[in-house]
């Protein structure tokens, strides 16, 4: 009884201090953060996160943004949407911030966007990748991840020196891994290569020998799949002990091939990637030298080198924040959005700089980063000069 | 042909998989009457702690595996010791709550400790597949077979031919009678769940190579361990082991010959259909559950 | 005294919108009224017939998603190439056919789930909800599968010719999630207190007695499986018509987790359980946020469930009773004894 008492009384102390502990009003700039730190989605919320936190004291330590330094405000939204929801009420209400980076996964930005209607503050969106966030006339997104259509775009110029005929695809089953299945799949269509099966995997699923089994007899010679990295090791080593010859192409840039080489060994021997931020080859990123310094801090606090591949939209979602708000000239949700439409610097994936999308009146911003493909050999990474 | 062949050999290893967890978890439910939340999480640690004692303190591939299933044996005696002994007697959704409790705090404690980044474990089997004509399969999982067979057939051997394994079985027919015959049921419960707990973190320890760890592992695993249960009856080791090759074949040919997407459907929809045609599950002795 | 308590609370929380003015506690509030709802309907289920459904989601899921798709509309393809093409309906039709279609749902599900008890019973429901959501996930022609349904509209009032009012503000969702909250209680309280309720009781306690003095077994289990359907269905509803999108994450399995846990610890059998139960669980994550790390907030979250089983495995409310009752001396006999008296009554 007595140990139940002083959990109390700890739990209750905790809560004096927190709601003592409210930071002086307009010292700092808030900047919410919202994002998976448990739950499926948690290893990627928490690089997106890391990533944030390294932009944030870059800038404080530049003498932060209008003379004031920024904050983040991080909260969890437990990879559920109803979460993700009531975080960005918190954020905006509770901790008024004007605005917010979020929500990792797409059904999770979707949840946060009524909000953003309601309250009208924008919200930069650096991972999700269905279509519906920036095409559905919610003028308060600005997403600087590419939408599959996208990758699919870069890739048209990239495949026939793959000598792609037919194609099978696997793909994870969300929003993602369909949406990159029929981009691609109506892209490659319309250029002459087949598509045979398109299969689909669960999100939480660790064998897919079936599916792939299916692949190994088919006549297809490249098999694109589509999914986070903890699933493609899995693809890989499993395609591999079933002895697939194929040519593997991954898309949707959570691959890590830092973790792939790491996990799944010979299995990624051979295989292309296609990614949108080339952290191995820094003198090649649109600014090396962001890209270095991005590495050398990511480095310096003790991360795995692996995630920097996730963790890079995070930092370069605050950026994009910062120079909003330079750009707002004041801390205003309405004018931030306003500020949102005059940035255009380089990131560490390409330029960023919002281009309209979605109905006249009620556009989204979207912004157009580049892709590369990339190769694993003999454990080692290469851009292939195609 | 070919691939069907294929789809054979992937279903006989991931049965003997599923068998492993079936089994622990019909013991626990069949004789305690615990619908047992932590299963999966049992799972994970087993998987958890090969990684801790092959990566992080460097022992031999093959001893990690057998530190992992003790350390999941003592833990279960532990679970049982502190959760469900001063529980006795209460009624199933109870407990149940009571082992969702430790199902959340158990997988948010991995988390915690370990990070939300999967882990993998290297083997000392080669990369290169076996290849038999067109059938191809990895070494490891050859491994994970022969050793899921052999521990399935050590707990068979337990309940039936140990004083032990005849006691756990008068406890499942009639706890009274049993304890009135002078069976310790306290001592019974804790090997029970223990035993359980240790075949749960045996099939984690030898699956979490195959695949990678991570704090979400166990989720399926549970619901997985739950399907083979119901499909071969509580309580039946016999019953799981056939349950778990099924629902692998369910699996593997729904996958391959109708829709992966509907493939973790196969086995919801099997267990639906055996309930209504056949409410006891497959194998299960006669018995009626209040 | 107890018989103005409901009052005196519906009062109480009628009255919260008008001093609090925080949106994002009303917003938890909100949603929590709507988990209780939800837990209500499972209440139903688990306290008065003794059936633990853990895929109660599924009908909160259903209900979801048929109001969605009946006030967006949609155009399918079913076998044999009919087709059916649905044209958008006003946002309370939804809501109505919500409830019917889950309802609905309820009847198949007992009729057929019915057959099994105890842990059986508690996997077919599983099962049943596992494969709800496997069909929402990939039938991407109705449901969207995982893209999504999004702009779901919000609830409209009124009446044709006069005019309708949208529900935009968070007060309104407030009144309204606490009328549908009202009106399930009404509706389960009148039927557990009914002879059917007394039934259903009669054979959670002893069922073989319950059968051998005549009490059509199935036939209550099924009302009560069609009525708890039904409200968990009107709960997605709303849930759908609030959040604005809904996914097949809303057949979460830690949905189903969070209303039993609103019942078990609030007290099942009891009316008022999951609401104290609810109001208790909908608020933990709310105050743990600001000041435990988000893998710690789970921990104490499934640490205080532990620990409220340990210490009141009958629930909340039940202890505050017999609290209660020890101190007043209230003469009152609990509802157990007079539903075995009833039996040994009965014809």
């Amino acid at each position: 009884m007595t140990k139940t008492k002083s959990v109390t009384a700890l739990a209750a102390a905790a809560l004096l201090s927190a709601s003592f502990a409210v930071p002086g009003v307009a010292q700092t700039i808030r900047i919410g953060v919202n994002e998976p730190l448990t739950g499926p989605f948690a290893a990627s919320g928490t690089y997106v996160v890391n990533g944030a936190k390294i932009a944030a004291d870059e800038v404080n330590a530049k003498g932060g943004v209008l003379g004031k330094k920024i904050e983040l405000v991080i909260e969890d939204n437990k990879s559920n949407p109803t979460e993700a929801a009531a975080v960005a009420e918190k954020l905006i209400t509770n901790d008024k911030v004007p605005v917010m980076m979020g929500a990792w996964g797409s059904s999770l930005t979707l949840a946060v966007m009524p909000k953003l209607l309601e309250y009208k503050v924008p919200m930069l969106v650096e991972t999700s990748s269905s279509g519906k966030i920036t095409t559905s006339g919610n003028p308060y997104i600005f997403r600087i991840s590419p939408p599959s259509s996208v990758e699919a775009h870069a890739f048209k110029d990239i495949f026939p020196k793959l000598h792609i005929k037919k194609v099978d695809f696997l793909v994870i089953n969300n929003d993602w891994g369909r949406g990159a299945a029929e981009d691609f799949g109506k892209m490659l269509k319309a250029n002459g290569v087949q598509v045979g099966n398109v299969e689909t995997m669960d999100q939480a699923a660790q064998d897919m020998s079936a599916q792939l089994s299916k692949m190994k007899s088919s006549d297809s010679d490249t098999i694109m799949v589509t999914t986070a990295v903890e699933q493609l090791t899995l693809v890989l080593k499993q395609a591999a002990a079933l002895g697939i010859k194929k040519q593997i192409v991954t898309t949707g840039g959570s691959q890590n091939p830092d973790q792939l080489i790491d996990q799944a060994g010979a299995a990624a021997n051979g295989t292309y990637h296609l990614t949108t931020f080339a952290p191995w080859f820094a003198d090649d990123t649109p600014d090396p030298a962001a890209t270095k310094y991005f590495l050398g801090e990511w480095k310096k606090r003790g991360f795995h080198f692996a995630g920097a591949t996730e963790s890079f939209r995070g930092y370069d979602g605050i950026r994009t924040i910062v120079r909003a708000i330079e750009k707002a000239g004041k801390a205003e949700p309405a004018a931030i959005k306003d500020g949102m439409w005059k940035v255009d610097f380089s990131g560490l994936n390409g330029k960023i700089k919002f281009e309209k999308q979605g109905p006249a009146g009620r556009e989204s911003g979207q912004s157009f980063p580049n892709v590369y493909l990339i190769k694993i050999d003999g454990g080692k990474i290469s851009l292939p000069k195609l | 042909m070919t691939e069907f062949l294929q789809h054979i050999v992937n279903m006989l290893i991931l049965g003997s998989t599923y068998a492993l967890l079936g089994i622990g978890l019909t013991l626990i439910f069949g004789i305690m009457r615990v619908v047992n939340f932590a299963h999966g999480e049992l799972y994970s640690f087993g998987a958890y702690f090969v990684y801790f004692a092959a990566i992080l303190l460097g022992f031999n591939f093959f001893v990690s595996i057998l530190i992992a299933i003790v350390a999941g044996c003592l833990l279960g005696a532990l679970i049982e010791f502190v959760l469900l002994r001063p529980m006795r007697g209460a009624d199933i959704d109870t407990t149940m709550l009571i082992m969702i409790g430790a199902m959340i705090v158990m997988q948010n404690g991995e988390q915690y400790i370990w990070g939300g980044v999967a882990k993998s474990v290297n083997t000392p089997f080669p990369q290169a597949p076996l290849v038999i004509g067109s059938v191809s399969v990895s070494w490891l999982s050859v491994f994970v077979f022969c050793a899921s067979l052999a521990l399935i057939a050590a707990s068979y051997l337990l309940i039936n031919k140990t004083k032990l394994g005849k006691a756990m079985r008068a406890t499942f027919q009639d706890r009274d009678t049993a304890s009135l015959m002078g069976v310790n049921i306290q001592m019974i419960y804790m090997a029970t769940f223990a035993l359980g707990s240790a075949l749960a973190a045996a099939a984690g320890a030898l699956l979490g190579p195959v695949y990678v760890i991570s704090p979400q592992m166990g989720n399926l695993a549970s619901l997985k361990a739950f399907a083979i249960v119901i499909l071969g009856g509580l309580g039946s080791i016999g019953g799981a082991t056939i349950g778990g090759f099924m629902l692998a074949f369910a699996e593997e040919m729904g996958a391959g010959y109708i829709s992966s997407g509907y493939r973790d459907a196969m086995g919801f929809l099997i267990i639906i259909a055996v309930l209504l045609f056949k409410p006891t599950g497959l194998f299960a002795r006669a018995e009626r559950i209040g | 005294m107890k018989r103005y308590l409901p009052w005196i609370a519906l009062v109480a929380a009628a009255s919260i919108p008008l001093w609090l003015h925080d949106p994002y506690i009303l917003n938890a509030f909100i949603t929590t009224g709507i988990f209780i709802i939800a837990a209500m309907s499972l209440n139903l289920l688990l306290g008065y017939t003794g059936q633990l459904s853990l895929g109660h989601v599924a009908f909160f899921g259903i209900g979801a998603y048929a109001s969605a798709l009946v006030s967006l509309g949609f155009d399918v393809e079913l076998l044999f190439g009919i087709r059916v093409v649905h044209e958008p309906w006003p946002v309370w039709t939804g809501l109505v056919m919500g409830v019917v279609v889950a309802a609905f749902f309820g009847y198949v599900v007992g009729k057929l789930s019915f057959r099994v008890r105890g842990a059986y019973f508690v996997i077919v429901t599983i099962s049943f909800a596992e494969v709800v959501r496997l069909v929402a996930l990939n039938w991407v022609e109705l449901t969207q599968g995982p893209l999504a349904l999004t702009s779901i509209p919000p609830v409209t009032l009124g009446l044709p010719g006069v005019g309708y009012y949208d529900l935009y503000s968070k007060q309104s969702y407030f009144y309204l999630v606490l009328a549908v909250l009202a009106l399930s209680y009404v509706v389960i309280s009148r039927l557990v207190n009914s002879r059917a309720g007394r039934a259903m009781v009669a054979l959670k306690e002893n069922e073989s007695l319950a059968v051998s003095v005549g009490i059509d077994v199935t036939g209550y289990l099924v009302l009560a499986a069609v009525v708890s359907a039904g409200i968990a269905g009107a709960a997605g509803g709303l849930y759908a018509h609030y959040l604005k999108i809904i996914d097949p994450d809303v057949f979460l399995f830690l949905y189903t987790v969070t209303m039993v846990i609103m019942v078990i610890t609030g007290g099942k059998g009891t009316l008022a359980g999951p609401i104290v139960g609810g109001l208790i669980f909908g608020f933990i994550p709310v105050f743990s946020r600001s000041f435990l790390g988000p893998e710690l907030q789970w921990i104490l979250y499934g640490l205080f469930m532990i620990l409220i089983v340990f210490v009141l495995p009958e629930g909340i409310v039940p202890a505050i009773e017999k609290w209660f009752a020890a101190r007043d001396k209230d003469p009152e006999t609990p509802l157990v004894k007079s539903t075995q008296a009833h039996i040994q009554d009965a014809p």
